[in-house]
């Protein structure tokens, strides 16, 4: 690789040795602080720039389709309690619906992964019904139950039960031949080999649903509390009211404090994940 | 032990298989997987049986593990059902995959058996004629198969051979009165393969359980065994049988003997034999050959 070729072949300067990059890029820190690289930070950081830029741009031309970021800003530094507070409201929603979801599928899971007749009942409805945009009922659960938190609660559990039902089903049953084979030969009874054996096996499965149902979670909340516009509080109400009044940077203000939400949700539950599926493949490959 | 021991019967010692009987499929795609086969094995015996693909060594030994029921003959472990048999731990199984659960540490992984089915120890004191032993310790038996430096690793973090010992000393670590071992080192490499069996001796040599052990290799199945079971395919049966008569242990020097090659040479002759006759309809006349024994 260093050989210098005795006559370069088309390039003047003399050619750069393969080797002499390497250590640019390797600048000495630590594996796990790597994204401080700026290889690591800076394309995105340009892009975040350029849109950044795209926007100012747009909301200066035209204030009723973007409003300028600084506005957005200042609604957010004016009153941070009130963003903070119905970010509050919304959250507990999203998770109290989450929680109601999880464990009413978990338990549907386990009934249909040890009965084959509840299996074949159940599950092809669980599969039509997780395509469907279960959030369109929500108004339909408005009507029924009025601006309390009942249908706030119904739609985002609903939400959030059939992902983890899929997949917590599949995850029980994925247990292979093999370790079946062993566990049947010691007759295990069936309560251990769920508890031992296919619970754990399931771990994977149930995580793969709660990086989908988290945010899941949050638009079921918002997409309630849009439906049903006398509710006091959420930040789907606060959007709701805010767009009907013009007030385009507080609209902005609230998706903000909602995307900023849902990122957090999302690395809460990373990092669970990574503690609790240590032992997993796709972590093995980093430590050996 | 018990104050009431039930008679003894003639099978109470032996694994006994009689006139088994196993199908799989229907019509034009029917498998016929056993022919009427009788099998007996004495306890504290090693055993191999040896075949090739599709001769029905893992159906013979998926029945006397209580997996697979026959469609005809019974099958016996110690005088019980091979149910009964599962229901009392007096089996360990080591499949060809090594099965360890991935979230485990192999010391986690070697005591699993001993937290499920604790009923066992009760149900296992009523049958005739089984060892009483105290529960092992496993540490040292992992020590033993040479896996002192992993007893904290999870199973992703060792090597193949490192893996399918860790499910030996899980069959083992219940004190099964039969270890039934299914090819279990048929994914591993030469060197790994040959110095593994020399530890599965070691341990056996102290245990003394009895081994049914499904394998394609001769070499393995002379060293391992003490009687040797051929058998062959289409329909599968077992064509016969050779006791290994070598001393042991048996080290790795006895590898090159001209004994060892002896057997090996036996055992060989009796697969092709049985290859070459191959017949479409299995006859019950087949001749037996002059080095079975039984």
């Amino acid at each position: 690789m260093s050989v210098i070729t005795p006559e370069p072949v088309t390039v003047q300067e003399p050619p750069v040795t393969a080797p002499a990059p390497q250590p640019a890029t390797k600048s000495g820190l630590p594996k796990r602080l790597g994204f401080l690289r700026p290889a690591y930070w800076l394309p995105l950081a340009v892009l975040l720039v350029g849109l950044g830029i795209l926007w100012s741009v747009t909301a200066r031309d035209s204030p009723y389709l973007l409003p300028p970021l600084a506005s957005v800003g200042e609604a957010l530094a004016a009153n941070p309690g009130f963003y903070l507070s119905n970010a509050w409201a919304t959250l507990a929603v999203a998770l109290v619906g989450l929680a109601i979801g999880f464990v009413a599928s978990f338990i549907l899971a386990v009934l249909v992964s040890e009965l084959p007749i509840a299996r074949r009942a159940i599950m092809p409805i669980a599969v039509v019904l997780s395509v469907t945009p279960l959030v369109a009922i929500a108004p339909a659960l408005v009507v029924a139950f009025g601006f309390g938190p009942e249908p706030k609660l119904i739609v985002t559990a609903l939400i959030c039960f059939f992902p983890i039902l899929i997949n917590v089903a599949t995850g029980l049953r994925s247990v292979s031949p093999a370790v079946l084979q062993v566990f049947t030969t010691l007759h295990a009874s069936r309560l251990e080999l769920l508890w031992h054996v296919r619970m754990p096996s399931a771990l994977p499965y149930l995580f793969t649903a709660l990086r989908v149902v988290f945010p899941l979670s949050i638009i079921g909340a918002v997409v309630a509390e849009l439906s049903a516009p006398g509710a006091a509080e959420g930040l789907g109400t606060v959007i709701s009211v805010a767009s009907s009044n013009n007030r385009l940077a507080v609209v902005y203000a609230a998706i903000f404090c909602l995307a900023i939400m849902g990122s957090l949700l999302l690395l809460i539950i990373t990092a669970i994940e990574d503690r609790v599926l240590h032992w997993h493949e796709s972590r093995q490959g980093a430590k050996n | 032990m018990t104050l009431t021991a039930p008679a003894p019967s003639s099978t109470a010692d032996s694994i006994s298989i009689r006139g088994a009987v196993k199908i799989y499929g229907s019509g034009n795609g029917q498998h016929v997987a056993l022919h009427n086969v009788d099998v007996d094995i004495k306890r504290g015996q090693f055993v191999s049986i040896i075949g090739p693909s599709g001769c029905g060594k893992s159906t013979l030994l998926r029945l006397i593990a209580g997996l697979e029921t026959a469609d005809a003959g019974t099958a016996e472990v110690f005088g019980v059902t091979p149910e009964r048999a599962c229901a009392a731990k007096m089996i360990g199984l080591v499949p060809q995959a090594p099965a360890l659960l991935p979230w485990k540490d192999v010391l986690g992984n070697v005591s699993m058996p001993a937290k499920v089915n604790r009923r066992a120890d009760k149900l296992r004191r009523r049958i005739h004629g089984h060892l009483e032993r105290p529960a092992p310790d496993m540490l040292d038996l992992l020590g033993k198969a040479g896996l002192t430096d992993a007893v904290h690793k999870l199973p992703a973090q060792l090597s193949g051979g490192m893996q399918q010992r860790t499910a030996i000393v899980r069959a083992f670590g219940v004190q099964p009165d039969v270890l039934l071992m299914d090819e279990p080192f048929s994914a591993l490499d030469e060197f790994t393969r040959e110095s593994i069996q020399e530890q599965l001796l070691d341990i056996w040599d102290e245990n003394k359980t009895t081994v049914v052990f499904v394998t394609h290799s001769v070499s393995e199945a002379v060293r391992l065994s003490d009687k040797v079971l051929v058998m062959s395919a289409r329909p599968g049966r077992i064509t016969a049988s050779v006791d290994i008569t070598l001393p042991r242990p048996r080290s790795q020097a006895m590898l090159k003997t001209a004994e060892f090659h002896h057997f090996e040479d036996v055992i060989r002759d009796h697969l092709q034999t049985a290859w070459q006759e191959n017949p479409i309809t299995g006859s019950t006349s087949i001749p037996t050959p002059a080095g079975a024994v039984k």
